[in-house]
């Protein structure tokens, strides 16, 4: 998952670059609407953080703007930090399309909550648990298992797990695990994203397990899916 | 027992404490005694008139009365004997038409003020219900105006007299209430809104830093560094709001100063600091600008266009503070070689919280109130602050005040 945080306040942008990073996200920063759109035109962020009062373009205009041109075809999730409280302030922030707005000064843990919920709506899941088979990545307690068993993961290890686990059965290529799971300071030439794919593997299948995560040759990665498998084979059944 | 009488004696002037009950008694009462005194008169006056002119008297019936007299005084004389001789019956009858014409009139007269004085009172209740009604709405409008909503009006219609006169002045002082009301709102959500955004780098740097396990003790030394220097914000914001806040309220004791003066101690205060930075700082004054204001308050306006100037210059810079003034108007300004300000941001400068640059500012400890105070204290004055600036050669911010000329000195120039 990454994210960008735009905010003027150069303190604010390092905690929570900082914090974000410590969740296992990818996150890059810039104090400044211009270079928010520049980046966002290029990079396909799973969601934006803004920060609504800011010099030249503000949060509001880089909001709309993205939303009616979506780089990519594809809008971000935008979730608005504004130290303006008032109603209509709200108002205005969800009507040019916020997908969640919050008040400054937030704790932490409360961003980080409404981050996993805008981030789950894409999955189509509920809860802040993922389950996959018997592959279970509770996303707020940045714990992950499979059948029962701890898989001790790094932060990045876990954040691939976790963009694997919101799109079981799809075949992601390095490119896009890169994209999503990288920040802008990863080496794209670096095998970084292959040699990450292959601990996390190996801690995912341990003795005659089956194995969980698969190599499509030539496209990327797929994390096994069950429940797709079962449907798959109903279908083939009739 | 004596709970009761004091409940009567609270109730009494309630009952009487109407308005409408003591206009409409009032107006009863004096038409009352008007009515009384006028028919007292009437009463007086013809008892007077028939006491003093008997018709008896009347050449016409003197004879008749006399003949009367002599015939009735051989026989009244026979019978009663010294009893009234000298009155004949004539004048005896006429004073017994007189005084039951009187009674008759007496008991008319009590009858008619009795009546007149009910119709009165029930008049004047009607009069003082009618006239007293607009008064009633006025309260009603009052009584539901609190003070987060002053946006009721009274808006009494009818003709222009002394109550829609009163509904219109009070209509006037809701209005200057609201837009005092709206302006506090504004500002008090402005500040809150200034005050947020260092708490939320203080509180989010904390949060991050407590909340990993593996923070050491540089993370918290860094995360230390960042809230002192929201903490300074924050002070130096509050400093400003309360000044700001001081300010709006033109209440502090004036005297007559020389603005040149107060001026030049001020570039004196500044000298060090200045000089820490390497701004120079020329004053060209000229003296004798007396003006009536609040010192504290000038000095604070002159020092802020002073570090604000010596923040836009830089290293190097110079600064030129000049003084001087004309009959009616004296003036400081403040000439900065900084970048200038561009013509699109020249309306915002002295509008509070605005800042030119606003993540440069922020870390130079600015509250973005500096030049808004300025402006404030000399409009506080009856003056103005303006500003010019080319951009890329940079700006001139001046503070016009009224000149202050004593009567003492004005009739000494006369003569």
């Amino acid at each position: 998952m990454r994210i960008l945080v735009v905010d003027d306040e150069a303190d604010l942008l390092d905690a929570l670059s900082r914090g974000l990073r410590r969740e296992g996200y990818a996150v890059d920063t810039v104090d400044n609407g211009e270079e928010a759109l520049a980046k966002a035109s290029w990079t396909p962020y799973d969601l934006i953080c803004l920060d609504l009062t800011m010099q030249g373009i503000d949060g509001l205009e880089v909001c709309a703007r993205l939303r009616a041109e979506p780089p990519g075809g594809v809008a971000p999730r935008i979730l608005m930090l504004t130290a303006r409280d008032t109603l209509e302030d709200r108002i205005r922030g969800l009507d040019v399309g916020a997908d969640d707005y919050l008040v400054k000064p937030f704790a932490f843990d409360e961003l980080t909550a409404r981050i996993r919920t805008l981030l789950r709506r894409d999955s189509g899941r509920s809860g802040a648990v993922l389950e996959v088979g018997d592959v279970v990545v509770d996303t707020a307690r940045h714990h992950a298992s499979r059948a029962g068993r701890e898989l001790g993961l790094t932060a990045k290890e876990f954040a691939v797990l976790r963009y694997f686990m919101t799109r079981p059965g799809e075949v992601l290529s390095q490119e896009q695990l890169l994209d999503h799971v990288w920040d802008e300071h990863a080496d794209p030439f670096t095998n970084t994203v292959r040699v990450t794919v292959g601990t996390l593997r190996r801690k995912l299948t341990v003795g005659d397990e089956e194995p969980a995560l698969e190599t499509v040759v030539g496209s990327g990665y797929r994390l096994f899916d069950p429940d797709a498998v079962r449907d798959l084979d109903g279908e083939s059944d009739q | 027992m004596n709970r009761s009488g004091v409940g009567l004696a609270n109730r009494m002037p309630d009952r009487f404490g109407s308005l409408r009950t003591r206009l409409a008694l009032l107006y009863s009462i004096v038409l009352f005694v008007l009515a009384a005194v006028m028919v007292g008169a009437i009463y007086l006056s013809l008892s007077r008139a028939l006491s003093d002119e008997p018709m008896s008297r009347l050449a016409r019936f003197e004879r008749l009365a006399t003949d009367t007299a002599q015939t009735s005084e051989v026989e009244s004389a026979s019978l009663v004997p010294d009893e009234r001789p000298s009155r004949p019956w004539l004048v005896i009858f006429e004073e017994e038409v007189n005084l039951r014409a009187l009674e008759r009139l007496r008991s008319y007269s009590f009858t008619a003020l009795a009546g007149l004085f009910l119709g009165s009172l029930l008049v004047g209740w009607y009069v003082a219900g009618l006239v007293l009604r607009p008064i009633g709405r006025i309260s009603a409008v009052a009584r539901e105006i609190t003070a987060t909503d002053l946006s009721r009006r009274i808006d009494l219609g009818g003709p222009s007299d002394e109550l829609r006169d009163l509904a219109d002045t009070f209509d006037e002082m809701l209005g200057r209430l609201d837009e005092s009301f709206e302006g506090q709102r504004r500002f008090v959500a402005e500040a809150s809104h200034e005050l947020r955004n260092p708490l939320a780098v203080l509180r989010t740097n904390l949060d991050v830093v407590m909340a990993d396990p593996e923070s050491g003790p540089e993370d918290f030394r860094a995360a230390g560094v960042v809230a002192l220097r929201a903490a300074e914000r924050m002070s130096v914001l509050v400093d400003d709001l309360l000044l700001y806040a001081h300010h709006e309220r033109p209440d502090a004791t004036r005297e007559a100063l020389d603005l040149a003066v107060v001026v030049a101690e001020t570039v004196e205060d500044f000298g060090a600091a200045a000089g820490r930075v390497g701004v120079s700082l020329e004053l060209v004054e000229r003296t004798g600008l007396t003006v009536l204001a609040d010192a504290a308050a000038l000095r604070r306006a002159v020092a802020n266009l002073l570090s604000n100037a010596i923040r836009v210059s830089g290293s190097g810079g110079s600064i030129q503070i000049s003084t001087g003034g004309d009959d009616d108007l004296v003036w400081v300004s403040v000439v900065d070689d900084g970048p200038g300000i561009t013509a699109e941001h020249l309306d915002h400068v002295f509008q509070r919280f605005w800042r030119g640059d606003r993540s440069s500012t922020r870390e130079a400890g600015r509250s973005g109130l500096g030049l808004a105070i300025v402006r404030q204290i000399a409009e506080g004055h009856g003056g103005r602050a303006t500003v010019r600036s080319t951009p890329g050669e940079g700006a001139t911010f001046t503070v016009w005040l009224p000149r202050y000329v004593s009567r003492v000195v004005a009739r000494r120039e006369r003569v």
